[in-house]
């Protein structure tokens, strides 16, 4: 029996009088990979802003690891892993004092040997005495997941984790986030527009649209319902229809 | 204060990084150094024409020698001081503005606001950071100061006056502060980077240039170069009676300079150092004093800005590039 590791009712966030997110009711258990699917603008990266406690929620209830964002905003900050679209890091500085820095302040003391090994973890040994500013999008994805790694967070929050990357980038970032699920056990929140990355990772998929959740559910029992090869396209569009009707 | 640290630590490392902090801090102690050299000059060209002077008082016959023309070693930092209140203070401006603009262009707060305390605690590691940064510039411009005194003006450095140029390095450190301060938090409070940066040049330009213009315009003595009643060689007594019929454009006048960080950080300076000629020579109970008022608004200020700056940390996500 798990328990819930991410769960959310009713919640809203609006921007002045736009609502770019209404009414999310969600419950996703944890060790699963979810991923949020939909149209650029849909509200995806509100809803991680909210559960990372980077915007509070104009209405609505949301825990994450079992904490309230708004009540326990540093408690749920923790507990929890963040890598936003188009990670930025301090240019000037190597990845490892970037890495030092990040871990200090999640309350890590002499964290050399825990940057080491989420280093190897993703595969990024050797450039540690590297300034990140000469690193390639691809290099700075890596960097940017082992800092999120770095405090063993019980929920890994992905902003559009392969967007800008060339195809091996993408595939090496695909089985990295895997294997965080399969071997450390992290619930996986993973904000994406591309149907394939879902396919290929997640377990459970809930589509967005215009802030409205219109599709909950298993991958299987997604995919299950258009048994197709282009099944979850299908399931996707199928949502939006119904949801525009 | 722990985390405070660390973010102050990001800080050091980032500013000694940062190639045109350094060229910024060695302009500064460039200045000094020369305003000390055009100082000396000047002070050995009075002493050329007074040597010239009592020759010819000799040759004439006459057995009357006027006083010789006195060196107060620190008095020849005026034009550093100068420099630090009005170049200090913009560079103070640059390495906060700079602080809080390239955290915005670079978009690391969000990562910054999933690990932190708070944003009070992200302005909080800032403003700790940079002081740490301001008190090594402003120790080396007292070693700068002293060396040049010592080197260039050839005057004798004693503990009397590394202990005032300590003092005067401490002031410096409070007026810096003021400025970094004001522009970690109306950066911060800021949507856009362009806007605060132009806001904080219009202050720094009013606080530094144009109210001690105004003050030091309307000051009597400044009518006439080398100070009016000197010029009409009108006794101190006789300057303080006439003065005393002005007491309320005094006040004025006292008041919108007192308006000003700057002119308090000026008064202090002046005072310990000896440039002022009411202080010269004299004790630094005297200075205290003479100037505990400006010490008081001066410092007063200063925390202000630095509660400012720590509150604009509610403000931070502004920084975010989404904001």
């Amino acid at each position: 029996m798990t328990t819930t590791a991410i769960g959310t009712h009713l919640l809203t966030h609006r921007y002045g009088s736009h609502a770019a997110l209404s009414d999310l009711t969600l419950d996703i258990r944890e060790g699963e990979i979810f991923g949020l699917l939909g149209h650029n603008g849909a509200g995806k990266t509100t809803t991680v802003s909210v559960l990372t406690t980077l915007l509070r929620p104009s209405e609505g209830t949301a825990t994450v690891a079992g904490y309230d964002v708004k009540r326990e905003p540093r408690k749920v900050r923790a507990a929890i892993g963040y890598l936003p679209e188009n990670v930025t890091f301090y240019n000037d500085l190597t990845t490892a004092e970037n890495l030092s820095f990040f871990a200090e302040l999640s309350g890590l003391r002499k964290p050399g040997a825990r940057i080491s090994e989420v280093l190897e973890f993703v595969g990024f040994t050797g450039h540690d005495r590297e300034r990140v500013g000469t690193f390639s999008k691809g290099m700075r994805q890596r960097v940017g997941l082992a800092q999120a790694l770095l405090h063993r967070p019980e929920v890994l929050f992905l902003d559009e984790p392969t967007s800008g990357l060339d195809p091996e980038g993408v595939r090496a970032l695909r089985e990295l986030i895997v294997r965080i699920n399969d071997e450390w056990g992290t619930t996986i929140f993973m904000n994406t527009h591309l149907l394939s990355e879902v396919t290929k990772t997640c377990t459970s998929i809930g589509i967005l649209r215009s802030g409205r959740l219109v599709h909950h559910g298993s991958l299987a029992d997604t995919v299950g319902a258009f048994p197709t090869d282009d099944a979850l396209e299908r399931a996707y569009f199928a949502s939006a229809e119904s949801d525009a009707a | 204060m722990s985390e405070l640290m660390t973010l102050a630590r990001k800080e050091l490392l980032d500013v000694r990084r940062d190639r045109v902090v350094w060229i910024v801090m060695a302009a500064l102690g460039i200045a000094i150094v020369l305003s000390v050299v055009v100082a000396s000059l000047d002070f050995r060209a009075q002493m050329a024409d007074y040597n010239a002077y009592v020759a010819q008082v000799k040759a004439s016959g006459s057995g009357v020698t006027p006083q010789a023309p006195q060196l107060f070693p620190l008095q020849l930092l005026r034009g550093g001081m100068e420099y630090v209140e009005v170049l200090g203070a913009l560079f103070a401006v640059v390495l906060g503005y700079g602080s809080v603009a390239k955290e915005r262009a670079r978009g690391t707060v969000d990562l910054l606001l999933t690990r932190a305390r708070s944003g009070m605690s992200i302005l909080g590691g800032k403003l700790l950071g940079l002081g740490i940064v301001w008190a090594v510039v402003s120790l080396a411009l007292v070693v700068v100061s002293l060396a040049s005194v010592a080197v260039i003006g050839a005057a004798h450095i004693g503990l009397h006056e590394v202990a005032r140029m300590l003092l005067a390095g401490a002031a410096a450190w409070v007026y810096v502060m003021f400025w970094t301060a004001i522009a970690l938090a109306l950066t911060t409070v800021t949507k856009h980077s362009t806007p605060a940066l132009f806001g904080l040049l219009v202050a720094w330009l009013v606080v530094v240039l144009i109210i001690p213009q105004i003050g030091d315009t309307m000051d009597p003595d400044n009518q006439v170069p080398g100070g009016l009643f000197n010029a009409l060689a009108i006794a101190k007594p006789d300057e303080q009676a006439v003065l005393a019929h002005f007491t309320s454009f005094e006040s004025g006048r006292n008041a919108l300079e007192v308006s000003s960080v700057s002119k308090l950080y000026e008064r202090v300076t002046f005072a310990l150092l000896g440039i002022k000629n009411t202080y010269t020579g004299q004790s630094l109970a005297f200075v205290w004093d003479g100037t505990f008022r400006n010490i008081y608004g001066a410092v007063g200020a200063t925390l202000a800005a630095f509660a400012l700056a720590i509150g604009a940390g509610r403000r931070v996500h502004t920084l975010r590039r989404s904001a």
